[in-house]
């Protein structure tokens, strides 16, 4: 009885070890979901060059991508050096040859 | 009518694959179907024994797989239970003597011969896995209210749905009174971080211990509150969809209860 008493008093100071528990299984669920295989990570790469060379000229050596983790949130991060912008007509004319 | 093979899984070790797998097909035959219990953990057998059948063993699944026997020989049938039968593990072969391929084959003869086939899926997401997965048309998959197991689950149920199969939660050792006092996950906690419908909860139960000490099914033992549940998630996997879902509480007297209603799954 006074146990039971006594443990309620920490569990509405401290909330209970469940909420600590669940807390970390949110993000420990955040970063697995997340995880990127290199494969995947890779293919992205090389897609995302193939689509801003469309639009840009860019330096493709310079060119980088991360996925930077903060406390509840993930961002892919694209960095990229543009040398000079493609005009949409010459990109046509390009195709059309 | 074909019958359907569900696998039972959970990725972590320990969590109750095998006490549930023993429970439900016991209830399941207990219910008139006819019912298969597999044990997938090659080279670690233990449904066996769960089951009390273990000195019963002349052929095992990989003889079944192979050929080397008919699927009748390898299915020992429980003398206490009508309609049950034990396929067991192999106890000396390495876990790559079975092929997926091999499961996708033998899962059909499995499916016209039982209602019913519960695959008991060894720990860890590996060769086992994808052996136990194959052939499955369905997927029950196990946790305790525990980070580490709960997050095992997360992994595993993400594997089931890339092979287009919809899993359902078994939530076991539940520990009414802890939940009570926040110190263990309720439920809603565990149905918050996982994207799957619930198939029932199942308390932490000495009989549990007690029936494997003596290889009784727990079914069979009468006022066990794990056995009870473990009847009513065979109910559901039998037809009956709208049974709710007992939450186990502290004092017994107050069951509680979800309305859960049941969709009609595949
Ligand atoms: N509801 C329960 N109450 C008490 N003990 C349990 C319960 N479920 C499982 N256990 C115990 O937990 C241990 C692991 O169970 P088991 O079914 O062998 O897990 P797995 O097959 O997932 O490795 C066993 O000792 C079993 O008796
Ligand atoms: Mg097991």
């Amino acid at each position: 009885m006074i146990n039971g008493f006594f443990r309620r008093l920490m569990r509405s100071s401290k909330g209970g070890s469940k909420n600590v528990a669940k807390k970390r299984l949110k993000f420990a669920l955040i970063y697995d979901r997340l995880e990127v295989s290199d494969d995947t990570l890779n293919n992205l790469n090389r897609d995302i060059i193939e689509v801003i060379s469309r639009y840009f000229e860019i330096d493709k050596k310079a060119f980088k991508l991360d996925i930077c983790r903060y406390d509840d949130v993930s961002a892919l991060v694209v960095n990229t050096p543009i040398i000079a912008t493609k005009h949409k007509k010459r990109a046509k004319s390009k195709k059309a040859k | 009518m074909e019958g359907r093979i569900i696998v039972i899984t959970s990725g972590k070790g320990g969590v109750g694959k095998t006490t549930a797998t023993a429970s439900i097909g016991a209830a399941l035959a207990m219910e008139g179907r006819r019912v298969a219990v597999v044990d997938m953990d090659i080279g670690l057998r233990n449904l066996d024994v769960m089951m009390g059948l273990e000195n019963r063993i002349v052929f095992n699944i990989v003889d079944a797989v192979h050929g080397r026997c008919q699927l009748r020989q390898a299915a020992i049938r429980d003398r206490r239970i009508k309609n049950l039968f034990l396929i067991p593990a192999s106890q000396s072969d390495n876990k790559n003597v079975l092929t997926p391929d091999d499961m996708i084959r033998f899962s059909k003869k499995l499916r016209s011969e039982f209602d019913f086939v519960f695959m008991d899926c060894p720990a860890g997401i590996e060769q086992g896995f994808e052996n136990s997965v194959a052939g499955a048309n369905d997927a029950v998959v196990i946790c305790t209210p525990e980070v580490a197991s709960v997050r095992d689950a997360d992994r595993v149920i993400g594997l089931l749905y890339a092979r287009s199969i919809t899993p359902r939660l078994v939530i076991n050792r539940i520990v009414p009174d802890m939940v009570a006092n926040g110190d263990m996950l309720s439920h809603d906690d565990v149905l918050d971080v996982l994207s799957i419908e619930l198939i029932g909860l199942v308390e932490m139960d000495d009989r549990v211990v007690i029936a494997t000490n003596t290889g009784t099914p727990l079914v069979m033992q009468k006022g066990s509150a794990a056995g009870e549940a473990f009847q009513r998630i065979a109910k559901r996997l039998n037809g009956q969809h709208d049974l709710p879902i007992i939450v186990p509480s502290a004092s017994k007297s107050i069951w509680k209860t979800i309305g859960t209603k049941f969709g009609i799954r595949r």
